[in-house]
């Protein structure tokens, strides 16, 4: 009929509807019904019983809010038309969630639970996108009650995240046309006390900034002629954006660009520019600015107060609103180049190595997972030498570079490692064909101080230097580990015999005594086995990410476990990195050291709950595990 | 003919009906339109009859009637022009004497709505008249008379008269209430206009002391 045929053709612009196949389509749509809603009205109510539909937004759209423990209300989506809202608590069949408001007049389609369920058992694509959307929406939502917990400790922190570069750029742009001289553009940009212009075109459109850097680059240094048209010097192309982007995006196309000016535009028109300088006003510091800072300095004594504002960082993405994984991202690409920035240094002062060499960094610097400042975790492999001479003088001249980084990386707030796996321990630095032997040898004798290695050593990653030899150990390693049933057994019984607390919401399996009485250890009880069946997968799959959020997702498609719930893995990952993070920040504001020890008591009932799936599913992963290999497994 | 008067029965009883007091947010509704022969009762005929279900506000879009039939009486070229239907296409098709049970029974339980409802009702009822001897039995509201009364609620103790007097034929009511027509229509996409519209009203009238049936179908006789 006509009226089924309207709603196919819409549905087939919206996924995961259009995933579906003709027939079932129909079926969809014979099964709709269709409400309307004047604007303001409420649709669904926080607290009120779940509603039996989910709905897609026809027409008009909608706000979704949600009212915190504190009683703010507090937006957090704008869904409009081929959305959907009410998926969670419809499948919860729980309390309504969220408030969802109309902004406008709207329409929406009504499809009920059991369609929902029906499709959901049958549609392999179809699932996969809401269980993707479902989870994320879980995790959105527990960040947001963390947010409004951190607002209301008083932060007044703008929101890079969640301020549009509108509310920030400067507005009113000084323009010039593009046959003025420079002479007058550079008139015009004092008069006006401003560091930059926007040249327009005959037809009123913006092509070109002129800044001070290309007064000073283009026509000082230049000896140009001043009376030559503006165009001569000013800068192409524009980079611009949107009002209503977020300044985050503005942040990602500076860097990305290497620019400090960006254009604003509205309906196609030029608004405003926004400026590195105003973005730094927003936030206080920006990491932009903080990657810049550590580019620019020339001793380790310099990068010691840069490092120290690296914790800042995350406080201040915490406030922002990034995702843990954006978050440990960021903190890892930072300290990275803190680390880079020592050896550079180093480099400069050893002179040229008698033989080449790659730094490694492993353990949670080299999974990309650090939140604060972790222990140091490093070592060296150089290429072989050649000859006693040249043996003996490549072992003395990594000696002393390799204490020289480390004092180095200890001044700028890299503890040492208590267990000594740094390349200042000449055990840890090696010339290639050692390596290779280390870690055969660790996969043909599984001793458990042999796997224990393993575990910290196979997430390496070179970090600077010939990463070509870095590269070669990978590959050693995968080859030589495929197939390794014993090794991979005895890594397997190393991995399922940390067992995340499950009995946590309902009996507190916490620290029994001392000074964590009654708290949870998330990074040892949570993080730790999550990250260790990753591994063990990764090395099943021979694949040579050294992530967990990499490796998970590499392994897509080649490793059976991570393509049943890969996916939920992923989002258990994210979900107790962030309340770490959180915890740690926490604690940080208040003056206290960052640690793993998390209080029961002071989680919401979102966040047990979460943290419940997110342990299930890990323990249910090492089951499998243990089905895989056998109950009866080496013992470790 | 027992068949029939079984139907008939059933059709008068009372819980086939929805009770006055009834909200009005949670009445069935049956939404109707007509396609004719033209304008004239004794003369014209029923081309098309489409409709489509609500529950409360909900239009069920998997719930419609749509028939076409052969009419009793020609088809006038006047009114091809309007509905585009050609002679050729109602050959073969069943007599409005097949379908109107089926229609009978497409609007049991549910209060019948309809844009000017009234030309509908009288062509019904010619039918109704001759196969089964009666009137057409259920509840009906005028979406039409609806708007009407809403304008006067909203003109209200003012008391005048607005000299503007506005179209208030179906398409100009969509175009008012931005209710999307498209360039096609018959019978069961004119249903579904009008339920569109009706739907926009239902989320007026309980401000406006409209809440049950019995409030609904005095504000709305056709």
């Amino acid at each position: 009929m006509l009226i089924a045929e309207d709603s196919i053709l819409f549905l087939k612009n919206v996924p995961p509807f259009q995933f579906l196949s003709e027939a079932d389509m129909k079926v969809v749509a014979d099964n709709m019904t269709m409400e309307f809603y004047p604007r303001d009205a409420v649709i669904l109510k926080q607290d009120d019983p779940a509603s039996d539909s989910l709905r897609i937004v026809k027409k008009g759209g909608v706000k979704v809010s949600v009212r915190t423990d504190s009683g703010e209300d507090l937006t957090i989506d704008h869904r409009g038309e081929g959305d959907t809202f009410g998926l969670v608590s419809l499948m919860g069949q729980d309390r309504q969630k969220t408030t969802v408001v109309a902004l406008e007049d709207t329409i929406c389609y009504l499809l009920k639970r059991d369609q929902i369920k029906e499709l959901l058992e049958s549609n392999p694509s179809f699932t996969e996108y809401f269980l993707q959307t479902h989870f994320t929406t879980y995790v959105d939502k527990v960040y947001r009650e963390m947010h409004s917990k951190s607002l209301f400790y008083g932060s007044s922190d703008h929101l890079l995240f969640t301020t549009p570069v509108g509310d920030i750029a400067t507005k009113g742009v000084v323009t010039v046309r593009e046959d003025t001289t420079i002479r007058d553009a550079a008139q015009e940009m004092s008069k006006n006390r401003i560091s930059c212009l926007i040249v327009m075109d005959r037809n009123e459109l913006p092509v070109g900034i002129v800044t001070d850097r290309d007064l000073r680059e283009k026509v000082v240094a230049r000896g140009r002629n001043v009376n030559d048209p503006v165009e001569d010097i000013m800068t192409l192309p524009l980079i611009r954006v949107d009002v209503k982007d977020y300044c985050f995006d503005a942040v990602l196309k500076m860097i990305k660009h290497n620019i400090h000016h960006i254009l604003v535009i509205k309906d196609g028109k030029l608004k405003g520019i926004l400026s590195n300088h105003d973005l730094m006003l927003l936030q206080g510091s920006s990491p932009l600015s903080f990657a810049k800072d550590l580019e620019s300095q020339e001793s380790i004594d310099g990068l010691v107060p840069v490092s120290a504002k690296i914790n800042r960082v995350v406080g201040l993405l915490l406030k922002d609103g990034a995702r843990a994984s954006n978050i440990t991202k960021i903190i890892a690409e930072l300290n990275d180049r803190l680390v880079r920035k020592v050896l550079e240094f180093a480099d400069r002062k050893f002179g040229k190595p008698p033989v080449p060499y790659c730094w490694l960094s492993f353990g949670s610097e080299g999974r990309k997972e650090q939140t604060f400042k972790t222990d140091q975790d490093n070592a060296i492999v150089y290429a072989d030498p050649v000859g006693a001479a040249q043996e003996d003088a490549t072992r003395k001249y990594f000696a002393a570079f390799a204490l020289y980084v480390r004092d180095g990386l200890v001044k700028c707030g890299f503890p040492l490692c208590p267990a000594d796996y740094m390349a200042s321990n000449p055990k840890w630095c090696q010339p290639l064909s050692v390596w290779k032997r280390h870690f055969g040898g660790w996969i043909n004798n599984p001793t458990p101080e042999a796997v224990l290695r393993s575990l910290i050593f196979f997430d390496f990653r070179p970090l600077h230097g010939d990463d070509s030899l870095g590269t070669g150990l990978r590959e050693y390693l995968m080859k030589h580990v495929k197939g390794q049933n014993v090794f991979l057994a005895h890594m397997a019984s190393v991995t399922v015999k940390n067992r995340p607390p499950l009995g946590f919401f309902k009996t507190f399996i916490v620290e029994k005594g001392g000074e964590h009485k009654d708290e949870l250890n998330l990074k040892f009880r949570g993080i730790g086995p999550l990250v260790d069946l990753v591994r063990l997968f990764s090395l099943e799959a021979g694949i040579s990410e050294t992530s967990t959020l990499e490796r998970i997702e590499a392994m897509k498609g080649k490793h059976p476990t991570i393509d049943s719930v890969g996916d939920e893995l992923a989002q258990a990952f994210e979900f107790i990195t962030l309340l770490r993070i959180h915890h740690q920040v926490e604690q940080i504001d208040l003056g206290e050291a960052p640690d793993n020890f998390i209080n029961p008591s002071k989680m919401s009932n979102l966040e047990k709950k979460i943290l419940k799936e997110s342990f299930q599913i890990i323990s249910k992963v090492q089951d499998g595990i243990i089905d895989l290999y056998g109950p009866g497994m080496v013992s470790g | 003919m027992n068949a029939v008067m079984e139907l008939f029965k059933r059709h008068a009883a009372e819980n086939f009906c929805p009770g006055p007091a009834l909200p009005i947010g949670e009445c069935r509704y049956v939404v109707m339109d007509t396609e004719l022969t033209g304008l004239d009762v004794k003369n014209d005929s029923i081309v098309t009859v489409g409709a489509v279900a609500m529950q409360g506000g909900k239009i069920i879009l998997g719930e419609t009637f749509y028939e076409m039939v052969c009419p009793e009486t020609a088809l006038r070229s006047e009114s091809i022009l309007i509905h585009g239907i050609m002679p050729s296409e109602v050959v073969g098709k069943p007599s409005i004497d097949d379908v109107l049970d089926d229609l009978l029974k497409f609007c049991e339980g549910a209060v019948v709505v309809g844009h000017f409802l009234s030309l509908d009702l009288s062509f019904l009822n010619k039918e109704m008249k001759r196969l089964h001897g009666g009137k057409f039995r259920q509840p009906v509201a005028d979406t039409l008379k609806m708007h009407a009364w809403m304008q006067d609620q909203s003109r209200g103790s003012r008391g005048q008269y607005d000299a503007c007097e506005e179209n208030k034929d179906l398409f100009s009511l969509a175009k008012k209430y931005h209710i999307q027509v498209s360039a096609a229509h018959n019978a069961l996409m004119d249903a579904f206009i009008t339920a569109q519209l009706f739907q926009r009203f239902l989320s007026f009238l309980p401000a406006l002391g409209v809440r049950t049936v019995k409030d609904l179908l005095r504000i709305a006789k056709p």
